[in-house]
């Protein structure tokens, strides 16, 4: 057994490692102990006998052979395929593989680049989707199109209401305040953004500073979002308004700005781990994920929180009201219900978790990396995108003038 | 088109007419169901208004094709680079055309293939390979080296947009016009020369004009495409250049306005339908009157 | 393409016309700079046709983690994506979409050409006019469009079959988008696209051979199958092959139409845009040029050998002759 003690440092060169397939799953969990975390609940969750893991290839290790950490409901005839809607990079294929050979549903993963193009896909129908991953603001316009089902919590035993933190849970209750589940958090994050410190230097802690000196000292080498929602949004931020306003007098300064910050952007562009790393870009509107997996990549491109506020946001799993796959589908949410597979999922997409109990599986060093787990105080000012910010018409127009200046 | 000669007089008029009406079955269904009946629906959707949640309602208004002026830069850009690229690709392509055909020799067969080749991969790995080239660690590092200062920033500009498009279309535009001069009867050069006339005068006055369908059906086959072209633009514009597909995408997709991106769509394609029939009609008249004049 | 074939070469004695320029003949070194000018032309668009797909196959073989960046060499992105699932299963999307398209646009296409030389010229009219609007409209908007109609289509014809389905015969299909969508919306492309090849086949075609096989009491299938297919085969070839390489690596339509399935070029578009871009892209566009050239190294063999027993008959129908 590997007696190096585990550091930060080692932990992410481990996690690499695993990401690039240089060592096993197993060799991952169980140097870093989640493996041994995992199998202590499970055997508290009564686990069935063991199964042969999804790394049935790698050497056992001290830790044994993962428990089947959850097991299908019974009597229940779950089918062959599961259609699962959600994004790259966002699910780890052990966790997939895992579920197939405890249930023999195949997963089929489709992806997307955006919500809309989600909501667009499905309100068009005929899609034949399962479970789908929604982000907060979507949630009134799915249920007021009748595209997803209100959760049937029968279903889904290991789903504890306890465990979660309502404030990313409560967008899921529709109408609002009601206690109709629309769908269960998978994770959550923030928009903030990056800066090569190798570059940018002097202090940048708000979005007046990101637009600012956008229009100066880093001219021609900054990135926002393609995505009206963030780049209008922190927009909105320089003159302290509200990430979601829909004022007509307020979105006119947004405008404003915009058009005279784009001469000097290098993209509009929600792809901007690459120009980043290339060193086109030294600045980039950014999202939680991407700035783990740009620091791990680059030590000295750091992630910033505008101190005026911003957006977060959580991502659910949700069931879709036309299902082909339905019982599948409730297995599927259920599953990832499950802290030791959320857990480890996790490691896996980089992103926080809400449920607390998987949350506590979860390595220090991940709970301590204050880009995944920012301090408390730059959270307060941030709010949730509303979902009139998403459907506003005059928001799309004018972004539409933004791009097309 | 193309008109056949006349038809056959096969024995049977009466099952001959069935059997030619089951042969026109399935792409009757498909031109109706596919073409047609899509077609009408977006054109209904254009006078609709958008649903408060987006998407479509029903309504009979006008407000959509009057907003159209909104997106005016979209199809300006898209018709500049269109025509820009377009005459690109011919200045490029003909000079290789005309190699290929009159010079190339044994290799011509092999130098043809490697024209088509490229489109055995990816379009996308394809662009995206210019995504590469065109940034920070590509040709700006290159020329930083030699001594460039300040290093150029190539990628996200029209420039790199150009250099896309003319990478994917060019062969578009060399075949056709290898086809039309391979064609071309070698004794009217000869001729031409044997006449006095220097080697500018013949390619003006005989080698030009009779490839011209080769460059007329290679234009239409670079732009028409072009014109609904946003993979490109997306890619290596870095969202800074707006195209009509870009903004299509953007209305369907985004804000999902359909009766908006229903009627940016009928307009897209009366701005095709309307630069390929002035294109083709004065093609066709400059040649008729070119025709003409020689008599 | 068919559109060089339509449009006439101007008429000969042009040349004539030529005569009143008066340049000086050229010099051998003038041809000799031309010559060289026309092969550095060429081999500068040989090298930017090139380049590109050198660095694609080159960061195939990249042992490091970035598409961008080469550090040293290895096999390890091709074990990566041979032990995809997702890749591999988009790549039987993708050839299930592709030969399925090709063969539909391709037999129907071409039937249509030869009916269409049968039907009175209003009709004839009407069907090149919507082949030539089925060509020129863009796939951005023939994607939207076919999504809109098929959903609307589903909408409809979903609760009718389930309403008349009888219960003994279990659950009624149900119709999603989905691989069928994809080929259908691909093959109005491409089926217009056979149709302009074949077409322009057919009207270069020489009919003294079809009039012959009648005057030998020939039935007009037994003509159809020994004397027009064999003299469409070039362009129904030509017309299978665009099909193919169109629809295997079509992205736009594809995207609107593709429902809970993934084709390659989805697969590599989404890949693309969600970092971290590995030479997994790479190792994926290098299978997919190897697939291509054997497959055209293929359909040429077959075709020389056909052109072989197609020549060795030719001569011994001469050797009869004689």
């Amino acid at each position: 057994m590997d007696r190096e003690p585990l550091t930060r440092d080692r932990f992410w060169k481990l996690y690499h490692d695993l990401e690039r397939g240089r060592i096993t799953r197993r060799r991952f969990l169980e140097v870093t102990g989640i493996g041994a975390a995992a199998a202590v609940i499970a055997a508290c969750q009564g686990g069935a006998s063991p199964t042969p893991g999804a790394t049935a290839t790698a050497t056992p290790g001290p830790t044994g052979t993962p428990a089947a950490e959850w097991t299908p409901p019974e009597g229940v005839d779950l089918g062959e395929t599961l259609n699962l809607t959600s994004w790259f990079n966002y699910h780890d294929q052990a966790t997939l593989d895992r579920f197939k050979e405890l249930t023999g549903v195949t997963v089929n993963l489709v992806t997307f680049g955006s919500n809309e193009e989600m909501l667009a896909n499905l309100q068009a129908g005929g899609t034949g989707w399962d479970v789908l991953v929604p982000t907060n603001y979507t949630f009134p316009t799915y249920v007021e199109l009748a595209l997803l089902e209100p959760l049937d919590m029968s279903k889904l035993p290991n789903f504890d209401l306890a465990r979660q933190e309502n404030r990313f849970l409560e967008p899921a209750y529709q109408p609002p305040g009601s206690t109709t589940l629309y769908g269960i958090n998978k994770d959550w994050g923030t928009t903030g953004y990056v800066i090569n410190t190798d570059v940018v230097t002097g202090e940048m802690t708000t979005w007046k500073d990101f637009w600012d000196r956008t229009r100066d000292t880093y001219s021609g080498k900054v990135t926002i979002h393609d995505y009206q929602l963030t780049s209008i949004g922190n927009a909105l931020k320089y003159y302290g308004y509200s990430f979601n306003s829909v004022d007509p007098a307020e979105l006119k300064k947004a405008e404003e700005l915009l058009l005279d910050v784009k001469r000097h952007l290098f993209g509009i562009t929600s792809d901007y781990q690459p120009p980043m790393k290339s060193g086109d870009a030294v600045m980039a509107m950014a999202w939680t994920g991407d700035a783990v997996q740009l620091n791990r990549t680059i030590p000295s491109i750091q992630y910033v929180i505008g101190r005026e506020g911003g957006e977060i946001w959580s991502d659910f799993y949700a069931v879709v009201a036309s299902a082909p796959h339905r019982e599948a589908a409730y297995a599927f949410v259920d599953y990832m219900a499950v802290p030791a597979v959320a857990a480890k999922d996790a490691l896996y997409h980089g992103y926080p978790l809400v449920d607390s109990a998987a949350t506590e599986l979860l390595p220090d060093d991940f709970k301590n990396n204050p880009i995944i787990y920012p301090a408390e105080e730059l959270l307060t000012p941030l709010e949730f995108g509303a979902a009139v910010t998403l459907t506003d018409e005059n928001r799309a127009e004018l972004w539409a003038r933004v791009k097309s200046a | 088109m193309v008109q056949g000669p006349a038809a056959v007089a096969a024995p049977g008029r009466g099952r001959g007419r069935a059997v030619t009406a089951l042969l026109l079955t399935p792409t009757s269904l498909w031109y109706l169901l596919l073409l047609l009946v899509p077609l009408a629906i977006l054109i209904v959707f254009s006078f609709g208004e958008r649903s408060p949640v987006g998407g479509y309602h029903p309504g009979l208004t006008l407000e959509n094709y009057l907003r159209l002026p909104t997106r005016q830069a979209a199809f300006v850009n898209t018709l500049v680079l269109a025509v820009a690229s377009t005459a690109l690709c011919a200045l490029l392509g003909y000079p290789l055309a005309y190699y290929l055909a009159t010079r190339a020799g044994s290799r011509r067969t092999l130098l043809l293939i490697l024209i088509a080749l490229p489109f055995l991969t990816s379009f996308l790995i394809r662009t995206y390979a210019w995504f590469t080239i065109l940034g920070a660690n590509g040709i700006p590092a290159i020329l930083g080296a030699l001594g460039v200062s300040p290093r150029p920033v190539l990628l996200n500009t029209h420039f790199a947009i150009l250099i896309g498009i003319v990478y994917n279309y060019l062969p578009l535009m060399v075949f056709p016009l290898y086809v039309s001069l391979e064609r071309l009867d070698k004794r009217l050069l000869e001729a031409s020369k044997d006449l006095g006339a220097g080697r500018w005068a013949t390619f003006r006055q005989v080698t030009l004009p009779l490839s011209a369908p080769g460059l007329i059906s290679g234009a239409l086959l670079v732009f028409i495409p072009m014109m609904g072209e946003y993979i490109i633009p997306n890619m290596l514009g870095g969202g800074k250049v707006f195209f009509v597909g870009n903004a299509l995408v953007d209305l369907f997709l985004q804000s999902r306005n359909w009766p908006f991106g229903s009627a940016a769509a009928i307009g897209l394609i009366m701005v095709v339908l309307i630069t390929v029939s002035i294109y083709l009609f004065l093609t066709s008249r400059g040649r008729v009157q070119r025709e003409v004049s020689q008599l | 393409m068919a559109r060089s074939t339509a449009l006439a070469p101007a008429p000969e004695r042009r040349a004539a016309a030529t005569a009143a320029a008066g340049a000086r003949p050229p010099t051998d070194r003038a041809t000799r700079v031309v010559g060289a000018v026309f092969r550095g032309h060429s081999a500068l668009i040989y090298l930017f046709l090139y380049v590109p797909i050198a660095l694609v196959i080159l960061f195939s073989f990249n042992a490091g983690d970035f598409a961008g960046e080469l550090r040293g060499l290895s096999l390890r992105w091709y074990g990566e994506a041979f032990g995809d699932r997702f890749v591999m299963k988009a790549l039987q999307t993708s050839l299930i979409v592709a030969f399925a398209s090709a063969t539909l646009a391709t037999a129907f296409g071409t039937i249509a050409a030869l009916a269409l030389q049968r039907v009175p010229p209003a009709l004839r009219a009407v069907y090149d006019g919507l082949t030539y609007i089925a060509i020129v409209i863009p796939g951005i908007v023939i994607g939207i469009a076919s999504l809109v109609f098929f959903v609307n289509a589903f909408d409809w014809f979903n609760p009718l079959v389930g309403s008349l389905w009888p219960g003994s015969l279990g659950e009624a299909p149900v119709l999603n988008l989905g691989i069928p969508t994809v080929i259908g919306a691909h093959v109005l492309f491409t089926m217009a696209i056979v149709i302009v090849l074949v077409r322009a086949r057919l009207a270069g075609m020489d009919r003294t051979l079809v009039e012959a096989s009648y005057d030998l009491f020939a039935t007009p299938w037994r003509t159809f199958i020994q004397v027009t297919l064999p003299q469409l085969a070039p362009a129904m070839l030509a017309g299978y092959l665009l099909s193919f390489v169109f629809s295997f690596d079509e992205y736009v339509i594809a995207s609107f139409v593709k429902g809970q399935d993934t084709t390659l070029p989805i697969l590599v578009f989404s890949q693309i845009h969600r970092p971290p871009v590995t030479p997994k892209i790479n190792a994926i566009g290098t299978v997919i040029l190897t697939i291509s050239l054997s497959a055209l190294f293929i359909v040429q063999l077959i075709y020389r050998r056909q052109t072989r027993q197609a020549r060795a008959l030719a001569e011994a129908a001469a050797a009869a002759e004689a």
